[in-house]
């Protein structure tokens, strides 16, 4: 038995000393590599650390939801290219919702947690509020100067606590117009095209006359309604006050914020006047509703272009287009940022990816390739799309459509149930118009399921 | 194998003195047990003490706390609040409500068409095994995909449901999400389709253990295969029924996955006006979507006590009916009945 | 007489004892056109959301939508299904999926299987206060018990392993309820009480009297374990990564985009689903057919 002993101990110092004997030589011939190389600059490997934020062969773990799009904009491939000691692997989880549970989960126990982790316009307050300490502060960096510049401040703002961490670098923003079916416009005897529309919608109440006109008119298409439902002009019109649903402190405000009291007013108004649909977003019907008619309108941030596209088809190319205007001014529905957890394996190499991804020419790419538009306000100036046109939307020019929107927004601040308090309203604005309930019941149900959220 | 016809104790072949036999005696049991036994249910309760008792007890400890996923380590004592909350909360009694009326539209016709179907399975069929293994595509089928399909059907203006009950039958249009009952009845028959198949087979198997001679022997006495029915095979696997009634009753109280995938845009507040909303939704909604840790547990613990409340009532139940019916086991159904019966 | 009676019946068991009316008994009866109708309208709409499974694998969003929606599939289904698998790592899902049913439906069986004998024919202090405590444990949703079992599975560094899938549901109530209550009707008292006195083991007991006689509720309880298994998402999205996904994980990767192709959702869960079929269609002979031809008694 001490033989054996003895020699398990031998055999363990021999491959103990060759393991030790093979990394001296890997890593010396790196260096013996480098040190014939450049007499300027950096060796290689030098030069892949910092930008790639490391030399060594890794696997970077990208967490996101399901509307990245960074994958099929071949922006993994093309990083790869940039650092081929890289190799990106994508976590996905199709709901936002879902994904948030996942990454709630994972930073209460501080485990599990992605190198790059994708976050939501809807839960960006709830990150930055309170798991600020939890992820890199991108105000802290050396490059932070350089890389606010290429950012709307509002965006760059909406990721940044109070005590000023930015938890994540901005990729898609969702600035809205409003996007028409200039056919049924038309059909109906009303001016159709995109100028024609804007100048007639510049206010709610403008726009809920010109629902009225469309109902009245004798000529419009049978089960045509004017707008989708009156959620979607609650949803829009509450960014346009002052406070939405949070005092400036982020603590939760309803019953006296401007937003929510004209917002509710127009919403109401239009379920009132039936000009609407009343139907549910993102439903089944709602869906179909593209194709049939059943609305004519409807408050469009620049992802549901190519939504619209996708629920349509090739039949309706050229019966929608977008008009440059969002009745009540200016505002955002939607965007996400990417964050790096302080805890995540390869901290380094996930901050240049977030830069690199996020920078102006990658999302130039990703906007070219897969519709999403750009929170970068630099690569909103590029050509490829200040020119850019819509095929499918009459060719309407989209890019500065939703450019000029984006530079105006003024965003009022947002808080941790924005989401939840939202779709109590959203739902409540439904029984408004399909079950005939009073906007006061209405009101109060809302505030009854709000306070089961905030508690 | 061989069956011995009598077994009395202390019957033995050899002549052994009496000090033996009583031994004997004192040494065998009448059926087997001892300490042996913990080592069979040993396996469940250790992979359960593991993995099921620290989450059990921890989803009690937090419920009595007003915690939130997103500041999980800041938990704040609060005693029987959440409980509070719970019982002065309409939702929670709306919840409540639907369940029950879910409950019973989706558990009690489900169990008698099992039962029925599983029945009819037992016969003499031709692509028997087909249309066994067919009643397990409801329970393979993704949820989200059928509950697709069941809204579409369900949908007011362009449903096939509706086109049938209309175009034929001249009915009103129905609205199946926004009218309470209608609703209702539309989640019941997803619940209805997805499980009806995966209890059919569960009776199947326990009607293998029927002995086919019952049946003939049924058959000579002049029953008619309705009489069979119900004589022979729901008697003979009567512990099979009550352990489904109880396995449904617990998912019925915990429904969620088709009432939630039934509401238009996935929320889980059963529809606008919450006319469908279960307690399994309910909890759905608070644990999750409003982050509220401790009420959606002190939401779990109170649907455990309904459940055991249910569970108890409907076992009840089951023993009154079959005093009302008087089909307690007269058949006999052990092998030692019957081969008494038969000599 | 009677001798030559059993015996006839036993050796032409396709002679069947019809009585005045005409009925015959149980599992020797012959289904009629009424029993063929139903069972078919039954398996019509079983199998229909599947078959449309397919036809919405095989169109766009446009197309699904249209007035009139398709109700036959196009070959696009195999594009679609070659996309989901470009897409989202559906095969790697496919094997984790069966590694990790497998092994859940195993030892479910197997332990399941030893408790329900346990509860149903032996005898031991606490018994009935022990099964209804199992039962008992069924009866709480444990929806919220995720996040400590997550917090747990962190701590022993299983998170993102097959192991944290599999462990938590290696034994349910529901089976060991389930094959109590079937050995307690399928395995006679006396039986097992002859063999005791005829001096076999409890475990031989087990072996040579239980299994043979549980061995339909043994199939139907690991059919219906697979599925369970193979269905569960909730727990999997939590613990898995899309690097080690089960089926169900996978399928989160399929929808890309602010506008998701349904087409390329619904060929990834038909890919993840089919094979579940055909291992059911395949050993449904041998565990359905074979098996449920009736446990021969006496």
């Amino acid at each position: 038995m001490r033989h054996s002993y003895t020699r398990a101990v031998r055999m363990a110092g021999v491959v103990a000393a060759a393991a030790l004997l093979a990394a001296a030589c890997s890593s010396s011939k790196k260096a013996s590599s480098n040190g014939g190389g450049t007499s300027g600059g950096g060796s290689p490997t030098n030069t892949l650390a910092s930008q790639c934020g490391t030399s060594d062969p890794i696997t970077l773990t990208v967490g996101l939801f399901g509307t990245f799009g960074f994958k099929e904009a071949g922006l993994y491939n093309a990083y790869h290219q940039l650092c081929p000691n890289i190799t990106i692997k994508e976590d996905d989880v199709e709901q936002s919702a879902d994904y948030w549970t996942k990454l709630k989960t994972r930073l209460a126990s501080g485990s599990g947690l992605d190198d790059v982790q994708g976050i939501e316009i809807g839960f960006v307050a709830d990150v930055e509020q309170n798991h600020a300490d939890q992820f890199v502060n991108f105000s802290s960096l050396p490059e932070t100067a350089q890389l606010k510049s290429t950012f709307y401040d509002w965006k760059w703002n909406l990721a940044t606590s109070h005590d000023g961490k930015t938890v994540g670098l901005g990729t898609d923003i969702g600035p809205e117009a409003i996007c028409y079916r200039s056919d049924l416009y038309k059909q109906a005897g009303l001016p159709y095209q995109p100028d024609q529309v804007a100048a007639k919608l510049t206010t709610w109440n403008d726009f809920i006359n010109f629902g009225k006109q469309y109902e009245a008119s004798s000529s419009k298409e049978a089960n045509s309604h004017f707008v989708d439902s009156a959620a979607s002009i609650f949803s829009t019109a509450v960014y346009q006050g002052n406070e939405a649903y949070n005092k400036a402190d982020g603590t939760p405000d309803v019953e006296n914020s401007d937003g929510v009291k004209n917002a509710w007013q127009y919403a109401t108004q239009a379920a009132q006047a039936k000009i609407t649909a009343g139907l549910q977003q993102f439903s089944d019907q709602w869906n179909k509703a593209f194709q049939s008619g059943a609305f004519a309108t409807i408050a469009c941030p620049a992802w549901m272009a190519g939504y619209i596209k996708g629920q349509a088809g090739d039949a309706y190319k050229g019966k929608w287009n977008i008009a440059p205007v969002l009745p009540g001014g200016a505002t955002n529905w939607g965007g996400s940022w990417v964050g790096v957890p302080t805890s995540a394996k390869h901290k380094e190499a996930g901050i240049k990816f977030v830069e690199w991804v996020t920078a102006p020419a990658q999302q130039e790419t990703w906007f070219t390739k897969v519709g999403n538009f750009p929170s970068s306000k630099t690569a909103d100036q590029s050509p490829s799309i200040q020119n850019h046109m819509d095929t499918y939307f009459s060719n309407a020019p989209s890019g500065k459509i939703f450019t000029d929107i984006a530079g105006k927004m003024k965003i009022p601040p947002i808080g941790l149930y924005d989401t939840q308090i939202q779709n109590a309203f959203t739902t409540q604005l439904t029984n408004v118009e399909t079950r005939g309930t009073s906007p006061e019941k209405a009101f109060n149900d809302a505030l009854k399921a709000i306070q089961q959220v905030t508690g | 194998m061989t069956l011995t016809t009598t077994t009395t104790p202390g019957d033995t072949t050899q002549p052994v003195s009496p000090g033996r036999a009583a031994a004997r005696r004192r040494r065998r049991r009448i059926r087997p047990g001892g300490r042996a036994a913990y080592a069979y249910v040993a396996p469940f309760f250790i992979v359960f003490a593991a993995f099921s008792l620290y989450p059990w007890i921890n989803t009690a400890w937090v419920s009595l706390h007003d915690v939130r996923l997103t500041t999980y380590n800041k938990q704040k004592w609060v005693g029987f609040a959440n409980y509070h909350n719970l019982f002065t909360n309409d939702f929670f009694w709306n919840a409540f409500k639907n369940t029950i009326t879910i409950g019973i539209i989706s558990t009690v016709p489900q169990l008698c068409m099992a039962l029925g179907i599983a029945h009819l399975l037992n016969y003499r069929l031709r692509g028997r095994t087909f249309f066994r293994i067919s009643l397990l595509m409801p329970y393979a089928t993704s949820l989200a995909a059928a509950t697709v399909i069941f809204v579409q059907l369900f949908n007011k203006d362009t449903g096939f449901i509706n086109w049938f009950l209309h175009g034929i039958f001249r009915l009103p249009l129905i609205d199946w999400q926004n009218n309470k009952w209608a609703s209702q009845i539309a989640v019941s028959s997803i619940v209805t389709w997805r499980w009806t198949g995966y209890n059919a087979l569960i009776y199947l198997a326990a009607m293998q253990t029927i002995d086919n001679t019952l049946y003939e022997a049924a058959a000579i006495d002049g029953a008619s295969r309705w009489k069979q029915f119900l004589h022979v095979t729901i008697p003979g696997i009567r512990p099979t029924i009550i352990f489904t009634i109880i396995v449904s009753t617990i998912g019925a109280t915990q429904l969620f996955g088709e009432p939630l995938l039934y509401e238009p845009q996935g929320l889980p507040i059963g529809g606008t006006g919450r006319q469908y909303q279960t307690l399994g939704l309910l909890m759905y909604e608070q644990g999750w979507t409003n982050d509220r840790l401790g009420l959606a547990s002190a939401t779990a613990w109170t649907m455990f006590v309904i459940i055991v409340i249910a569970v108890l009532i409907n076992l009840w139940l089951a023993r009154r009916r079959e005093k009302w019916t008087g089909s307690r086991n007269v058949i006999p159904v052990t092998a030692i009945e019957r081969q008494e019966a038969a000599t | 007489m009677t001798a030559t009676t059993v015996e006839a019946r036993r050796a032409a068991p396709a002679q069947r004892k019809r009585n005045a009316k005409g009925h015959v008994g149980g599992r020797s009866m012959k289904a009629g056109w009424v029993t063929y109708l139903i069972i078919a309208i039954v398996t019509l709409v079983s199998v229909w959301p599947l078959y449309y499974t397919i036809v919405m694998s095989s169109h766009t969003n446009a197309e699904l939508n249209a007035k009139t929606p398709p109700l036959l599939p196009t070959g696009s289904v195999w594009h679609n299904i070659k996309e989901a698998l470009n897409t989202a790592p559906m095969t790697q899902g496919l094997i984790n999926s069966v590694i990790v049913s497998t092994c859940v439906t195993i030892g479910t069986v197997a332990f399941c299987t030893l408790a329900g004998f346990a509860f149903a024919k032996l005898r031991f202090r606490f018994s009935a206060a022990l099964l209804a405590f199992t039962i008992g444990t069924m009866m709480v949703p444990m929806q919220m018990g995720i996040i400590p079992l997550y917090m747990l599975m962190a701590k022993w560094h299983l998170v993102g392993h097959l192991q944290s899938v599999i462990l938590p549901t290696l034994v349910t109530a529901f089976g060991v309820f389930f094959m109590r209550q079937y050995i307690a009707t399928a395995v006679p008292d006396e039986l097992v009480e002859a063999a005791f006195v005829d001096g076999a083991s409890t475990f031989r007991i087990f072996l040579a009297v239980v299994v043979p006689a549980a061995r339909p509720a043994m199939a139907v309880l690991a059919m219906l374990t697979f599925l369970m298994s193979w269905n569960d998402f909730f727990w999997p999205i939590i613990a898995l990564n899309s690097q080690n996904p089960t089926v169900q994980v996978a399928f989160q990767g399929l929808a890309k985009g602010y506008a998701p192709q349904q087409s390329i959702i619904m060929a990834g869960i038909l890919y993840g689903t089919i094979p579940v079929l055909i291992v059911f269609a395949l050993l449904g002979r041998q565990i359905v057919g074979g098996i449920m031809q009736g446990a021969i008694k006496g």
